[in-house]
């Protein structure tokens, strides 16, 4: 390989470098902001996490305040309603998964050698939502206007205008949005992990890290579309009096349960694996030796990341599901124990075939693993359904959820902090504080956490703000509250570490803790990664591949310069990471603040019924976005090829599956057609439970179904035709198949509304008629955006930008159109066929 | 610290507690109820499993991380992750798992239950509980509250809901049972021993979900008997002079009292409310101070409830109204 | 040999028993789901159902089986031991076949405890 290296002058060696920086340097003054730099996203993402936890952590205090003895009066009933409601929420929805994204930003590029993830802007726009959504939600406590139903915000309780105010759609609105910007992560770090590797790093050479991540997004892909399809029958509810939860009108309250909890519980592991992945990191380096096991890893985490789909009614053992439906959960629930526990297991193996330097990480990590074991065991205990009849909705659950999640994240998050932190700074947090907060947030978090159990199992419902003084938790809850405030300490000194200034400490050595993984050839100094891209021939390349940093920095591998001025990459095969094709990736960028502030703008008005507002809103996002792709993707680059160095030449451009933009949209349209797949569902659970599932209410036509879903299948078969023809160089032909698929598209979108039209179904009469509506609505949104793409495609080719050699849009475009011509199949055969075949 | 601190009568109350009543528990580790005892059981044997299993773990884990110096072979390192790993979990959680499979069938048996048994249907309502008996022979009985059934029977429950989603638990005697909107739920219980228990409402229910509770009373077969056929006639002390004031207040146009013109469906039946254990659902003693507060100032003591504060009656009404609905025996 | 498919080269057979698992508990859930919601539409007794469970078992173990013989096979019928860390081709098809060889381990033991169940519940009860 280093026959073909030029040797460069100092000169050329020079220029190279400053070219390099200048292209991936950050703006200066206030358009740092601007930044979309991995570097800057991660940790601007992981500090609005941490903030958040904190404030959560307030609100946690407070509750211990108020229940630190009994009849208590130092919260009202409804503030402390609203604590615990925000409390739960902003832990899980703005800081467990968040941080998370926010450290697989930072970390994956230069742990998989790259320079940058494959969607930086979408990075970006996913920090800058998730920052206002956060910031909406959180902010409504102070207008005593939070959410007050419990984080899973149950109906009719969370729909009932009788019942709750604006603080419900405070909740949904706000988090729709954090929902969606999560999805939008979850498409870059499966584009990142499976395209974006370093030249050479088969998947068997992968980083843990990256595996974890890799599930995790997948996960995500699954998980949180359920939840936003939840979220949009429960609007509906709530803003236009559509009948989903409402028993009185054939709804039903348990709908919300199942498809809260299909999320719910796959979020408890997309919290956790990441949080072990940390520990796969840090576990190796401190024993100085390879990980013991790693194919027992990649069993660990994707069998979690499966059976964790098989969990959800273990949340709903009380609910009266025939016992039947219980008991396979309780099955499965156990089962996910068993990966849990070779994940624990691995970590022990590698120690004992190493030797361990027991550093502060460690004691994180080590003490994290105690507690979480805890967890472990009394969830084994709740997943037993006759057990959590009795335990469910007590102190015994709260106790086992915190065990869970403050052993299997919070402690290795911090575990991480101590671990990485150099990579931020070059500098190391402080040994002694490390250690003096250890002890404390272990030790307050037993003491506070501990007695819960026993109170829990002595009768203490959760989500209470105060209890009677004679039924003798007292003692345990004053012990609790003294703990959860050691605890706190211990998160202040942590918190103390990382802020206090650190100019007079020297910077610190490269690769402090002798890491063997790729992560520690970046400089803190630099924003563009690595040097040069390299050629990775271990899973631990800096322990096995000698000199393999000094030839990186000195740009001996491959894109050490940047001839043209883009922000370049690599994209390599899934397996065996053979370097494919140059990305060109978006630089700095303001458009990404503007589609994001007014996305959530729109969805702030929304809440507030302000209608013009909101229009105004999504009128200037989707402009921001319009103006996003044109300029920023599909760019025809002003040569083919370009030589990336060791001799090598990769095409500039790529289109169909070849490209991660492809990837992109089939990942998203992945999560799109789970969130329709739930939809799917909860009009066939309306079937099963209702004898009368009509309710006599006249259903769409049959005939207008059909011919809607000829028609959405013939718009199908033109899209796919002007792909085709477009590509043997027809481009006329192509752009009329794209206008006559275009107007068909309208044809059949004007059909399909009158298939539940003409019949007269009104969507807040029954849940029947609103389920049909939905459904319908859904797949005419989508038709409505495929319009928008084929407009699109056509305003590309006239422009000059979609050629039949560069159509990587409209590739892209006919791949929506496959998951759009099935989510309408599906719909209008549904609709019109299914009430008369029962 | 007292919540009530503003309304002394009710600190008052507070501090004596329910002095005098017999004591209740909700501790479902003091169980008195066939699936009580059947879920402590297993609690038991998961507690000293799982003990051993952390002890072990963590033990290993400490010895690995700061005692061992040994560098094991790579080989055995991975057979320490297949046994410990993979086989010893599968092993021991298909045993736990097939223990309380096999104990399910058996808690709540419906299909076995004989049609004679006596059947009681709790309706949740924000927040407060509305109960009606349905004895095997004769007309339903209503009350609201409290729940009473016969020691060593089993007692079939219909659960339903008003408004929101609660759950019924009485945790010495069983595991809980939602109340949703729109479903009927149903629940069987065995009370093993007599005693008076408290049953907390499970399911966060809205701001006064935490003063939400239920007393639950398991009784002698024949003093149970007695005592229901007592329930199904207007109270003794119906007649008594407090009554007027009480309709004269308009509060039968929310309470039932059996036996007078209060034919009111929002609040709960108080046609019996002097003999029960508790008032206001389960958080104040059944003594005729807390009634008298509870009726001045529902909306300090239950935060959310339906009921208006009454405080601007007279005090001296509000005395006999308490008094004459402590005489509802 | 032709019954049995050729070496394929993608990451996605790694998932072949997790989802053979899935398929397996969505088919018992929602079985036993319809029936005890509509007992009168299937029209057979709770019998029938727990049969079908057995039946949907012994088909979803039968294929994690030929999963995981397929996994062995790639996995050079056991010949080499981890870790498969070469940066070769042949390591990489080697932890693809080990690591899917132990994903079928799970998939079979997770199918055995979703069976369970139908073992001792002999009726809806609700």
């Amino acid at each position: 390989m280093s026959a073909a290296v030029k040797e460069r002058s100092p000169e050329e060696y020079k220029a190279q470098e400053q070219r390099l920086r200048a292209v991936w340097a950050n703006p200066t003054g206030w358009r740092y902001w601007t930044s979309v730099n991995n570097y800057q996203i991660g940790l601007w993402y992981g500090s609005a996490a941490f903030a958040f936890m904190l404030f959560a952590g307030v609100l946690a205090l407070l509750m211990r305040l108020q229940l630190a003895v009994p009849d208590n009066d130092f919260l009202s009933a409804d503030l402390f309603n609203q604590a615990f409601t925000l409390h739960g929420t902003v832990m899980m929805f703005l800081f467990a998964v968040p941080i998370f994204e926010a450290v697989a930003i930072f970390l994956l590029p230069p742990m998989l050698g790259a320079r940058e993830m494959p969607f930086p802007r979408l990075g970006a726009f996913s920090f800058w939502s998730f920052l206002l959504g956060g910031i909406f939600v959180c902010g409504s406590i102070f207008f005593n206007a939070a959410p007050s139903a419990g984080w899973f915000m149950y109906p009719p309780l969370a729909t009932d205008k009788e019942f709750s105010g604006i603080g419900a759609d405070i909740w949904l609105l706000g988090l729709s949005f954090i929902e969606v910007a999560s999805i939008a992560a979850a498409v870059e770090l499966i584009v990142g992990i499976m395209k974006c590797r370093a030249p050479g790093m088969r998947i068997n050479l992968m980083p843990l890290f990256a595996w974890y991540l890799l599930i995790v997004a997948g996960m995500i892909l699954f998980a949180f579309p359920p939840l936003i399809a939840g979220d949009l029958l429960f609007e509906m509810e709530r803003m236009f009096d559509w009948p989903f939860f409402d028993a009185a009108r054939g709804g039903d309250p348990l709908l919300w349960q199942h498809l809260f909890w299909i999320f719910g519980h796959p979020e408890v592991y997309i919290i956790f694996l990441p949080a072990i992945a940390l520990m796969a990191m840090i576990v190796p380096t401190f024993s100085q030796r390879p990980i013991v096991g790693y194919s027992w890893i990649v069993l660990a985490a994707v069998g979690t990341g499966f059976l964790s789909f098989g969990l959800w009614v273990h949340h709903m053992f009380a609910t009266g599901l025939p016992q039947i439906s219980l008991a396979f959960f309780s099955a499965a629930s156990e089962a996910v124990a068993i990966p849990t526990g070779v994940q624990i297991f691995v970590f022990i193996a590698t120690m004992l075939a190493g030797r361990v330097i027991f550093s502060t990480p460690m004691l994180f990590g080590t003490g994290g693993l105690a507690i979480f074991v805890i967890g472990g065991l009394t969830g084994v205990m709740v997943a037993l359904a006759p057990f959590d009849w009795q335990a469910h909705d007590t102190y015994f659950v709260v106790a086992h959820l915190h065990y869970v999640l403050i052993g299997g994240m919070l402690f290795p998050v911090v575990a991480g902090l101590y671990y990485y932190y150099p990579l931020i700074d070059a500098k190391k947090l402080s040994d002694g504080l490390g250690r003096l907060a250890f002890w404390l947030m272990f030790c307050g978090f037993n003491i506070a956490f501990f007695p819960m159990h026993l109170n829990g199992l002595r009768g203490m419902p959760r989500r209470v703000f105060t209890y009677p003084a004679e039924i003798g938790w007292n003692w345990l809850n004053l012990i609790s509250t003294a703990g959860a405030f050691i605890f706190a300490a211990g998160v202040l000194v942590v918190v103390f570490d990382v802020l206090r200034p650190k100019h007079r400490q020297p910077r610190g050595e490269f690769n402090p803790w002798n890491a063997g993984t790729l992560e520690w050839i970046s400089e803190p100094e630099e924003n563009w990664g690595v040097r040069s891209i390299p050629i990775v021939r271990s899973r631990y390349p800096l322990w096995d591949q000698k000199d393999l940093a000094r030839k990186v920095n000195e740009g001996r591998y491959y894109l050490p310069d940047a001839e043209e001025g883009w922000r370049e990459g690599l994209v390599t095969t899934v397996l065996d990471a053979e370097p494919v094709q140059v990305l060109r990736v978006g630089g700095t960028s303001h458009v990404t603040i503007v589609s994001a502030l007014s996305l959530g703008g729109a969805f702030i008005a929304l809440t507030f019924h302000w209608w013009i507002a909101t229009a105004l809103a999504a009128i200037i996002c989707f402009c921001a976005v319009i103006y996003w792709l044109w300029t920023g993707t599909g760019e025809i680059p002003e040569k083919p090829e370009k030589d990336v160095g060791l001799g090598l030449s990769l095409p500039l451009y790529a289109s169909g599956s070849d490209s991660v933009g492809w990837w992109a949209m089939f990942i998203t349209m992945v999560g799109d057609g789970t969130a329709f797949a739930s939809l799917v569902f909860g009009y066939f659970f309306y079937w099963t439970i209702h004898a009368n599932f009509t309710a006599g209410i006249a259903g769409p036509d049959a005939v207008w179904s059909l011919v809607a879903a000829s028609l959405f299948a013939a718009a199908w078969g033109l899209m796919v035709a002007a792909r085709t023809v477009n590509r043997r160089g027809a481009t006329a032909t192509m752009r009329g198949l794209l206008v006559l698929s275009l107007l068909t598209t309208v044809a059949a979108s004007a059909t399909g509304l009158a298939a539940p039209l003409s019949p007269g179904m009104d969507p807040t009469r029954h849940v029947y008629p609103a389920i049909v509506w939905i459904l319908v609505i859904w797949v005419l949104a989508h038709a409505a955006l495929g319009t928008v793409m084929q407009a699109y495609c056509l305003a590309r080719s006239l422009a000059g930008r979609l050629t039949p050699k560069h159509d990587l849009d409209l590739g892209n475009v006919v791949l929506y159109w496959h998951f759009l011509l099935i989510a309408a199949v599906t719909t209008f055969a549904i609709i019109g066929l299914f009430p008369a075949a029962m | 610290m007292g919540r009530y601190f503003s309304l002394s009568a009710a600190s008052l109350l507070l501090a004596s507690g329910s002095a005098g009543a017999q004591t209740s528990t909700q501790s479902a580790l003091e169980s008195a109820g066939a699936e009580a005892q059947q879920i402590e059981m297993l609690f038991w044997v998961m507690l000293s499993g799982g003990t051993v299993i952390w002890l072990g773990v963590v033990g290993l884990l400490l010895h690995s991380a700061l005692v061992n110096r040994r560098r094991l072979a790579e080989k055995s390192a991975s057979s320490i992750i297949l046994w410990g790993g993979v086989v010893f979990p599968s092993v021991t959680l298909c045993a736990l798992l097939a223990y309380a499979l096999w104990l399910m069938p058996g808690l709540r048996p419906f299909a076995q239950a004989s049609p004679a048994a006596l059947r009681i249907e709790v309706t949740g309502r924000q927040f407060w509980w509305e109960v009606v008996y349905h004895p095997p022979l004769g007309p339903p009985v209503a009350s609201a509250n409290e729940i009473r059934l016969p020691v060593g029977e089993r007692v079939e429950l219909t659960l339903k809901s008003a408004d929101v989603i609660h759950s019924f638990w009485i945790p010495p005697l069983g595991g809980k049972m939602d109340m949703i909107p729109g479903r009927t739920n149903r629940l069987s219980i065995m009370a093993t021993k007599a005693g008076l228990f408290r049953g907390p409402c499970a399911e966060y229910c809205g701001t006064s979900h935490a003063l939400m509770a239920l007393s639950a009373v398991a009784m002698a077969p024949e003093a149970f008997r007695s005592w229901l056929a007592a329930q199904a006639i207007p109270a003794e002390g119906a007649g008594a002079s407090g009554g007027a004031l009480f309709l004269r207040h308009g509060c039968g146009s929310c309470h039932v009292v059996a036996g007078t013109d209060a034919r009111g469906l929002i609040g709960p039946d108080l046609s019996h409310i002097g003999s029960r254990a508790t008032v206001a659902a389960g958080i104040l003693p059944n003594t005729e101070d807390a009634v008298a507060s509870f009726i001045a100032r529902s909306d300090l003591i239950k935060p959310g409830s339906r009921m208006p504060a009454f405080d601007m009656l007279p005090p001296d009404d509000i005395r006999a109204i308490a008094a004459w609905l402590r005489g509802l025996r | 040999m032709w019954l049995v498919p050729k070496q394929i080269e993608t990451l996605w057979t790694l998932f072949t028993a997790p989802v053979v698992w899935a398929a397996h508990f969505l088919v018992c859930y929602i079985g036993a789901a319809i029936y005890c919601a509509k007992p009168e539409l299937v029209g057979l007794s709770f019998s029938a159902v727990r049969a079908g469970i057995a039946a949907a078992t012994v088909i979803a173990l039968s294929l994690i089986a030929l999963s995981a013989w397929l996994a062995w096979r790639q996995w050079g019928l056991g010949t080499d031991d981890p870790p498969h860390d070469d940066p070769t081709r042949r390591d990489r098809t080697l932890f693809q076949g080990f690591a899917t060889l132990l994903l079928s381990g799970l998939s079979f033991i997770a199918v055995i405890f979703t069976a369970m169940p139908a073992l001792f519940l002999t009726e809806c009860i609700r």
